[in-house]
């Protein structure tokens, strides 16, 4: 994970809005990630839980690793997923930390706003709430969270070093971060990290 | 990068085969690309 490019972070933005409008839309189309129960099942997650969730808060899920496979959430915990989605890690947050915790996501794509507070309201959860925002300007309190989650997001963006600083800023004293993300162990060509098609093709 | 920012008490879990099987796994083979989780502290 690099923590400078020489991308253009507001073109990088919008292609990252387009590509996710498409799935929040049509989560069964082809994309060069999958999608749905299907990935849920493949990166290990609570088969008892993912099941008993509607379609609609899986099927446009397109994480890449589980954030809570290195620790555990506890009840009562403040949370806060950034780059939320359809919603799928909240939902899945929202169980464990109970109607004593709090679960914020946080998005820039419209439709998936949409759909996430959508499912949230069919699924009668009053502890998960949507907000639309950007991981380098987080619409969250200073100190609010006990813990920072996020699913293959923050390599979408440009100034990772500002998002770290953020989630610095959220995170209580002694909260955690647990994120997924993927990572090359072989270096990408500079012109093709230039070319903004790229990031989510 | 992530202890560069001020967290501490960092892991990594082990490499995902993410991409395996769908339209991305070329270039996520070219680049040797997994998916992974992290974790770390604010102090």
């Amino acid at each position: 994970m690099s923590d400078t490019t020489s991308v253009d972070p507001v073109a990088l933005r919008e292609e990252v809005k387009k590509k996710y409008r498409e799935v929040a839309i049509k989560p069964n189309g082809t994309y060069h990630f999958h999608t749905g129960r299907a990935l849920a099942a493949r990166l290990g997650y609570d088969s008892k839980v993912v099941g008993d969730m509607p379609d609609d808060a899986v099927e446009s899920f397109a994480g890449v690793a589980d954030p809570f496979s290195l620790r555990d959430l506890n009840v009562g915990d403040r949370v806060i997923d950034l780059g939320s989605g359809g919603g799928f890690d909240c939902f899945f947050a929202a169980g464990k930390v109970g109607s004593t915790g709090r679960v914020v996501g946080v998005d820039m794509t419209e439709e998936m706003l949409e759909k996430s507070r959508s499912t949230a309201r069919a699924m009668g959860l009053s502890n998960v709430e949507f907000r639309e925002g950007i991981l380098e300007k987080l619409p969250v309190d200073d100190n609010w969270a006990d813990v920072v989650i996020s699913n293959g997001v923050i390599n979408l963006c440009a100034d990772k070093r500002q998002v770290f600083a953020e989630i610095r800023r959220v995170l209580k004293p002694g909260g955690y971060l647990q994120f997924a993300d993927i990572a090359n162990g072989k270096p990408v060509p500079p012109s093709a990290v230039a070319n903004v098609d790229l990031w989510t093709a | 990068m992530i202890e560069d920012s001020g967290f501490v008490e960092v892991r990594i879990g082990p490499p995902v085969d993410t991409f395996d099987g769908a339209k991305g796994e070329p270039n996520a083979r070219r680049f040797e690309v997994f998916g992974y989780a992290f974790i770390a502290r604010k102090p």
